[in-house]
């Protein structure tokens, strides 16, 4: 794996300074159901193209930040703070 | 901020986390005992006139003499930690050495990134490159750096 | 003996120099290589093939195939045909059992052969199947290239350099440096690298040579081999000039001795001015080929028969040999004595890098070999590498009308055409699965010179054409590259606390724990667990992660993230935490102390100091609150002082009163220790009267010495992580991820008192609800063991002689004169008095559940 990822404070680098934390997930608002919770706590859509996840440059600024990947090919689409 | 009095450092420490390191080494300073504040805010470390590295917009080091520790930390504004003691720094010369060491851009800095595995603030400076990284890993920074050198001779 | 000089050869005639070739002396001249020198004193035969160890000699002449491969100064696979001769050097043949003339294995190939077809290991050493290793053992010598010293230790230094490129050109032919200049013409940052021998960077562009781009990766990234230094360069825009690949005929016959491709009679000539041969048939099917001719007879080889395949397609070709060397070659009716046959099909651009890049690769008919079709962004080839090939003659799949010799397809693996139509006939009727089972283009060459044959060879068998073929999947290395090239430093990168050195001059036995190096001892565990008993020790938990979390919402952050209370904690005081994730499952563990309103001082384990960071950095990006969150695990080291006598030890080095009533137990002040700022903890992991000093790191040696020093008196001794194991055992205190794993829960793991369900929300409530609500599926507990032996640590709980549960941790305890430890067990067994078995070493050993600390139940001497 060595494509470049683009942090949004710091621009582009090896993927290999950050850290890959999973797709986007919604968190249940008020208290869910044991179905629904497991769902959030272990289920992914898993999806072949653009995917919305979380990356952390750990070597870096040590910002959490959004990208969107198409799964397929590496190709990151979008990169973005939280809340941006 | 006398709640967070512990952290910072009070008398001149006895040596640098790396002298035993570098001992018998050539072309390479250590900057572990230079003064540095992490400065957490929104106008993080613009209000001074000393040697800033901005790493995100709301942080920044403020890296100074030792002496000028005490003042800075006043005249700063937000929040201000002493993190003198929490990063160990080298002065190289040659950017041949440095792109051994790490695939950052060099005409880009100062940078936060990856140097010779572990993470660091690179700063340009007169004599070469500034690079500050965490003490705990001191040892293995610098055996890597002059084994790089032993390559280049 | 040399022709006269050529023009733009190599050699420097002026400076000679001696290698050895099997203890003889091999005169050469600078700039030659060592096949070159070794043909000039009239080596033919080179090596012996993989399988079959026929004599095979000189092809290509570009470090294509394997038909040059040697020994040289111990290093195996060496392509001598473009290794440049050295004064001194050690050459030798490799894979032969005699010598290259007269190679005792290769009886395989006279004798073996009706037992040897494609796969014959598949099917002739099968049974008995407990022969086998004796079959591989036999298999692995008789087959083989080089051989390597399985004690040899690294004796060449390797570096990699990173750099950044607007423009990368691979291929240094007229293609690639007229891509290069033009690149430098337009501004652009260049470097070109080549495979062949050094030369001068021309103005305005870096050269690099010999240097071999080993793949095309993701980034545009591309790593080169430079010999000792790899450079990973990552370049704007990549362009490939890496050219065409001339394709050796199928015929049969065609692994002879003195059967040659074009472009290495050409440069045998021009560049080392020696003579291929003394009498040639050639074969062409383009005009570069052609113009070898002129070559050959400028070098005065006499030139018995040419045919350009473009004006008279053959229907037959068949070279006839005498002891492994070309004799005369047959051309359909027509038979030509001679000892070279220069002979070549339509080549084959070399486009693996344009498809590891993700270009598209299809099959031209008119060109007779695969060329680029669809290149990516930032990705271009120029020049024979996209297609340029000018007219060529496209061959026949194969030239043999039933002669005897084997027509082979691939020389490296030594396998021929037969064997690609048997494995079409077993079945494996696909390019991919032939490939697998006849390891055809898997060789050294890796496809070079074979991929395009076997296509279509594929083709004719299946009853298609090549364009169905298609490609097998380029991959990199696109050539052989060393694994120390690419290996990093023999070196761990370890973290060391600001006392390591402290303890190596005491003469610790260190241990791992993650990546920071600590004391396991200093020489007797159970004596330093003894001393914090009866007197004082100080252990080194610098490695604790610390956090600083201040800031208006720190106390609504920390509640949100801890199972249970930190907004009551009051400022000075320390509690203990437990993070889980909404799972409900633990993550870590610490101290929280209160500095302040809006400040909390947090602890971590030593491995996890890292991800609990990033954990409450996720979630601070998920709600916006205000909270900075501040890493101090580097800035500050810690010890802990814990024993009868520590009161003593710290009262001696500070001024603040340290008396029962104004430090009580999990109170927070702070404090000049020796001098040194300081936060103290008051808090009991090893379950004696304890304090944990945290302060700036640089002090570290100052405060431990002092400590050692100023507590002489009171029998002060450092203590490891051994000792620290024994005495928290003692007290049940767990260990997050020893005694707890990624499926452990706070109900489960005993603490059900940390967990306030009556807060609106944290981390986990949902799920520890429902686990509350089905009850625990198991249960963690402490035991003591009937007669002292030591379970070891993941020991199997047997219960009515079913495994039901295993133990987590396990110590004798001096102290209590018995063994003691945490296991998992089912929730009826978990009551207090309980008997079950622990597996042991064969036995089942008897042990009883204790619910309370073994030792200082009440907690007494911690709070003392």
């Amino acid at each position: 794996m060595s494509f470049l990822l683009s942090c949004p404070n710091c621009g582009p680098r090896d993927v290999n300074e950050f850290a890959y934390a999973g797709e986007v997930t919604t968190r249940p608002a008020g208290t869910p159901r044991l179905r629904d919770l497991t769902e959030y706590v272990y289920f992914r859509r898993n999806v072949r193209g653009v995917q919305r996840e979380w990356w952390y440059h750990r070597f870096g600024c040590e910002l959490w930040f959004l990208a969107e990947r198409d799964t397929a090919t590496n190709e990151v689409v979008r990169v973005e703070l939280p809340g941006a | 901020m006398s709640e967070l009095a512990f952290i910072s450092l009070g008398a001149a420490p006895a040596a640098s986390p790396l002298a035993r390191a570098l001992a018998g080494a050539a072309g390479l300073r250590d900057l572990s005992l230079l003064g540095k504040l992490e400065v957490r805010g929104p106008a993080a470390g613009r209000t001074v006139d000393a040697e800033v590295i901005a790493i995100t917009p709301g942080r920044a080091l403020v890296v100074c003499e030792p002496d000028d520790i005490a003042a800075l930390r006043e005249s700063l504004s937000g929040v201000v930690i002493d993190v003198t003691s929490a990063l160990a720094g080298i002065e190289l010369e040659s950017p041949e050495l440095m792109r051994r060491l790490t695939d950052l851009d060099l005409t880009a800095l100062p940078v936060a990134g990856r140097f010779a595995g572990v993470p660091a603030l690179v700063s340009p400076c007169d004599a070469g490159f500034r690079v500050f990284f965490p003490q705990e890993f001191g040892h293995s920074v610098v055996a890597i750096v002059r084994d790089v050198q032993d390559g280049l001779r | 003996m040399r022709l006269p000089p050529q023009p733009g050869e190599r050699i420097d005639r002026s400076r000679g120099l001696t290698f050895s070739f099997h203890g003889r002396p091999v005169p050469a001249f600078a700039g030659d290589t060592i096949g070159s020198a070794l043909f000039a004193s009239g080596r033919r035969v080179f090596s012996r093939s993989f399988k079959y160890h026929r004599p095979r000699g000189l092809l290509c002449c570009s470090g294509g195939c394997a038909n040059c491969m040697m020994t040289v100064d111990g290093t195996p696979n060496v392509r001598v045909c473009v290794e440049p001769a050295r004064d001194g050097a050690v050459v030798e043949a490799q894979n032969v059992i005699g010598s290259l003339e007269h190679d005792l294995m290769s009886v395989v190939d006279h004798l073996g052969r009706p037992f040897t077809p494609v796969g014959f290991y598949y099917r002739t050493m099968i049974r008995p199947r407990r022969l086998w290793p004796y079959y591989e053992r036999f298999l692995r010598n008789v087959a083989g290239l080089g051989r390597i010293d399985k004690h040899g230790r690294r004796t060449v230094r390797t570096d990699t350099e990173h750099r950044r490129v607007e423009c990368l050109v691979i291929g240094g032919g007229i293609s690639g440096m007229r891509a290069a200049a033009d690149a430098a013409a337009r501004g652009e940052r260049v470097l070109l690298v080549d495979e062949g021998p050094p030369r001068a960077a021309p103005e305005g562009f870096e050269l690099l040579a010999p240097a071999r781009a080993i793949g095309i990766y993701e980034g545009g990234l591309v790593p080169v081999d430079a010999g000792s230094v790899l450079y990973r360069v990552r370049a704007g825009r990549i362009v490939v000039a890496t050219g065409a690949l001339e394709q050796p005929l199928v015929f049969p016959g065609n692994d002879l001795v003195g059967v040659m491709l074009p472009d290495g009679a050409r440069r045998l000539i021009r560049d080392f001015a020696v003579k291929p041969g003394e009498r040639a048939v050639v074969v062409v099917a383009d005009d570069r080929a052609l113009e070898t001719v002129g070559y050959l007879r400028s070098a005065g080889v006499e030139v018995a028969a040419l045919v350009d395949l473009r004006e008279r397609p053959l229907e037959e070709i068949r070279a006839v040999g005498r002891q492994g060397r070309v004799r005369s070659v047959q051309l359909d009716d027509s038979s030509f004595d001679c000892d070279l046959l220069v002979a070549a099909g339509a080549p084959q651009p070399a486009y693996s890098l344009l498809a590891q890049a993700g270009g598209a690769i299809a099959y031209d008919p008119a060109k007779g070999s695969f060329v680029p079709t669809a290149l990516p962004l930032g990705t271009e080839a120029t020049g024979r590498a996209g297609g340029e090939l000018g007219s060529v003659a496209v061959p026949r799949a194969s030239y043999d009308r039933g002669g005897g010799e084997k027509a082979f397809v691939c020389l490296c693996e030594d396998v021929a055409e037969k064997d690609l139509k048997r494995a079409h006939a077993e079945g494996f009727d696909s390019l991919e699965l032939a490939k697998r089972y006849t390891t055809v283009t898997m060789g050294p060459c890796q496809g070079r010179l074979c991929h395009l044959a076997s296509v279509r060879l594929c083709a004719r068998e299946e009853g298609t054409d090549e364009k169905a073929i298609g490609t097998t999947t380029a991959r990199p290395p696109w050539a052989p590259v060393k694994l120390g090239l690419l290996a990093g430093r023999d070196q761990e990168t370890a973290k060391l606390t600001a006392i390591h050195h402290r303890h190596e001059e005491a003469g610790a036995q260190m241990m791992w724990t993650g990546a920071w190096r600590r004391p396991y001892s200093y020489g007797d565990a159970p004596a330093e667990a003894a001393n914090v008993h009866e007197a004082v020790g100080v252990i080194d938990v610098s490695t604790l992660g610390k956090l600083l979390v201040l800031g208006a919402d720190a106390t609504v952050f920390l509640e949100r993230l801890y199972p249970n209370r930190f907004g009551d904690l009051k400022v000075g005081r320390v509690r203990y935490g437990v993070l889980s994730n909404d799972a409900g499952r633990i993550i870590d563990d610490g101290t929280i102390a209160r500095l302040g309103e809006d400040r909390f001082y947090v602890t971590t384990t030593s491995t996890g100091s890292e991800g609990v960071f990033e954990w409450f950095e996720w979630w601070n990006a998920v709600w916006k609150l205000d909270v900075e969150i501040v890493n101090l695990t580097g800035a500050l080291a810690a010890v802990n002082v814990a024993g009868p006598q520590a009161r003593e030890l710290l009262g001696r080095l500070t001024a603040i009163d340290v008396s029962r009533e104004a430090f009580a137990y999990l109170d927070a002040q702070q404090a000049d220790v020796a001098a040194v700022p300081c936060l103290i903890l008051r808090i009991g992991f090893v379950g004696e009267l304890g304090y944990e000093l945290h302060f700036p790191s640089l002090h570290g040696e100052y405060l431990w010495d002092t400590l050692l020093e100023r507590g002489a008196d009171l029998g002060v001794k450092p203590f490891g992580l051994e000792a620290q194991r024994i005495l928290r055992l003692e007290k049940q205190h767990i260990i997050v991820g020893q005694d707890t794993d990624s499926e452990s829960d706070l109900l489960a793991a005993n603490m059900p008192w940390l967990v306030k369900f009556e807060k609106d929300d944290f981390v986990g409530k949902w799920a520890l609800e429902h686990r509350r609500d089905q009850g625990n599926r198991e249960q963690l507990v402490g035991f003591e063991m009937a007669n002292g032996a030591v379970p070891p640590e993941g020991a199997q709980v047997v219960r009515g002689g079913r495994p039901a549960g295993r133990v987590t941790s396990s110590r004798w305890s001096a102290r209590l004169n018995k063994a003691v430890g945490l296991a998992w067990l089912p929730p009826e067994l978990a009551q207090e008095d309980a008997e079950f078995e622990i597996r042991v070493g064969g036995q089942l050993e008897r042990a009883r559940v204790r619910l309370r600390p073994f030792f200082d139940p009440e907690g007494e001497r911690l709070r003392a």
